[in-house]
């Protein structure tokens, strides 16, 4: 048996006449943390698009765990286990913080009208998911906001709200897209924490799209480079320092704008 | 101005404010917990009073099932238009659910041979030598908790009392489960879908089932105020189904505050006022119109009251400013 948990196979979609992504193959290990990264409009939202079943891809194929998944509907793809977030955050405005984290519980009898005459089962998966919710906002920071509406948050605590949301959802694998940016640094320090955490404790897998190259170097044990809809390489944290067509279609953007 | 002082004009009031609090209902769990812009909501009440009265008359079968039968239809609606047009943008949703609605009613005005067309229930082929009724069965429970009651509260009893007494007992118990449901999960995962589809997608929901179940459910409340319309007016035409009928439903919505029930039955009072009072403005500068125009005139108080709302609160009389305003 292999160990791989997802693969993605030469898949392709263009949008008019972009191709956003061009044939990209990459696969995850299980248990790992594996980061993406590239120069902005490399592709890496869409791909996550593609992984979530957002959009579907014009061609290619993509497997969890062994089994194709890239036809399923985007619920079906969280069902299995593959739960995303948002580059910038998405929050639901107009519920309140603590709300959006009970978005998140999977399975809850609650969610079928059905159950609407057992309060019973409803009542108790909700006290559950409560203080499930309320232990995650008081690890990131933001329980006093608990009964606020979410759209009063600033962008960063709406990162954080995204990122708890996720975790609420009991993930075998998350798409992370950009969680630390515009994060203050004590903070990120403390979600690797927590992140790391759940990695020894629940073996969850990682795949993530960052910016800042210290932080993946530090906690990737794999480093994919796209750029331009592909992936250019793919390899140790140590090893994407060294490669020369690295160096060119993205540290070296960085160096030219910077 | 004498109509306004007697009890039969506020008894009128109560039955049309509950009749039409009951279709409301059904918008506030689409619009205001799903945002599901339905204006085609008229077509329920339609669906549901023109199967009862049909069964009833062309096929004899007991008011109850006929009844039961009209809000299954119409439920059977409503499903319909959401498994064709739910997957489109809601305001595709909006525009398609007018053009249901006006199908629904050119379909009952041109099958004479069903409906009675133009000519209403009145021309439904009845059974055998019957005449076309079909308030028998309810007209004598009616009769018979009007000869219960009176002797409890006096002469104030009557048939319309008893009437408008049922409809919001009615009413009072459908708030109570609606508000009951909105206190669910799946009333959450809703109030989601309002905002944003991918997010609950993302966490596994299935943002389709959820707006289906909540224009199926809005359906259900839509059909039984059909019901009750059909007892209220005893005869049914075509034309009591005009798009119209739907924004009257929605003038309540609005008022009440669309994201929260409790200020929904004060709201149908306020617009039942206006529906049943406009009849009675006889005095100046009404008098200058004669009556057809002054029936055009309840419906520009309609509008305008609605742009005035719209534009100073937004959340209704009752509802909270930031649940509509935050973004
Ligand atoms: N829905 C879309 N419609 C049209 N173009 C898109 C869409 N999504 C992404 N693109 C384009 O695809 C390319 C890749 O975008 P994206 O995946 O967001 O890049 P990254 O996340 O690497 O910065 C960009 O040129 C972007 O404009
Ligand atoms: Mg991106």
């Amino acid at each position: 048996m292999n160990n791989l948990i997802l693969e993605v196979n030469d898949v392709a979609i263009s949008f008019g006449g972009v191709r956003a992504v061009n044939g990209a193959t990459l696969n995850v290990a299980v248990d790992s943390v594996t980061s993406v990264i590239g120069p902005n409009g490399a592709g890496k939202t869409t791909l996550f698009n593609l992984i979530s079943g957002a959009i579907k891809p014009d061609s290619g194929t993509i497997l969890f765990e062994g089994m194709e998944i890239q036809n399923l509907l985007p619920h079906k793809i969280a069902d299995r286990g593959i739960i995303r977030t948002f580059q910038g955050a998405k929050v639901i405005k107009r519920l309140s913080v603590l709300e959006n984290l009970m978005l998140g519980g999977q399975d809850n009898p609650g969610d079928s009208l059905l159950n609407f005459f057992n309060p019973k089962a409803r009542n108790a998966y909700e006290a559950r998911t409560r203080d499930r919710a309320m232990e995650l906002l008081q690890q990131i920071g933001i329980e006093r906001f608990a009964h606020e509406y979410a759209g009063i948050l600033s962008g960063g605590q709406r990162k954080l709200l995204d990122l708890a949301r996720a975790l609420m959802a009991n993930p075998i694998m998350l798409l992370l897209d950009e969680p630390f940016a515009g994060v203050n640094p004590t903070l990120v320090e403390k979600l690797l924490e927590v992140l790391q955490d759940l990695r020894t404790k629940h073996h969850l897998t990682f795949l993530l799209i960052e910016h800042d190259l210290e932080t993946v170097m530090n906690i990737s044990d794999r480093v994919i480079v796209m750029a331009e809809g592909r992936v250019i390489a793919d390899g140790a944290p140590n090893s994407i320092y060294q490669n020369q067509a690295v160096i060119d279609a993205y540290l070296g953007t960085r160096k030219a704008t910077s | 101005m004498n109509a306004i002082m007697q009890p039969g004009f506020w008894i009128f009031i109560l039955t049309m404010s509950g009749i039409y609090g009951i279709f409301g209902l059904g918008l506030q769990v689409q619009y205001g917990v799903g945002g599901i812009l339905n204006f085609g909501h008229v077509g329920m009440m339609a669906l549901s009073s023109y199967t009862m009265a049909i069964l009833v008359i062309s096929h004899g079968i007991n008011f109850w099932i006929a009844a039961a039968t009209g809000v299954g239809v119409a439920a059977l609606g409503g499903a319909f238009l959401g498994l064709t047009t739910l997957r489109l943008r809601g305001d595709y949703f909006a525009i398609v659910s007018i053009a249901f609605s006006e199908i629904v009613r050119y379909v009952i005005f041109n099958s004479d041979n069903i409906t009675g067309g133009a000519q209403g229930s009145l021309a439904i082929p009845a059974i055998g030598e019957g005449y076309p009724s079909y308030t028998n069965a309810w007209d004598s429970i009616m009769n018979h908790m009007r000869d219960f009651l009176q002797p409890i509260f006096g002469d104030i009893v009557n048939r319309e009392f008893v009437m408008a007494l049922t409809i919001w007992s009615t009413l009072a118990v459908l708030l109570l489960i609606v508000s009951r449901i909105e206190r669910t999960s799946w009333a959450r995962v809703l109030r989601a879908t309002r905002e944003d589809d991918e997010v609950p997608a993302a966490l596994g929901k299935n943002v389709f089932r959820f707006r289906l179940q909540a224009v199926i459910i809005g359906s259900i409340l839509g059909g039984i105020a059909g019901i009750y319309w059909a007892l209220e007016s005893t005869l049914l035409s075509a034309d009591d189904f005009l798009t119209i009928v739907t924004f009257y439903g929605w003038m309540i919505l609005i008022l009440g505050g669309a994201t929260k029930v409790k200020g929904l039955p004060f709201a149908a009072i306020f617009f039942g006022f206006l529906y049943g009072g406009t009849r009675f403005f006889t005095f100046w500068p009404f008098s200058m119109v004669d009556s057809a125009q002054r029936a055009y005139i309840r419906i520009m108080i309609i509008g305008v009251v609605l742009i005035i709302l719209m534009m100073k609160r937004p959340q209704g009389i009752f509802g909270k400013r930031q649940e509509m305003v935050l973004e």
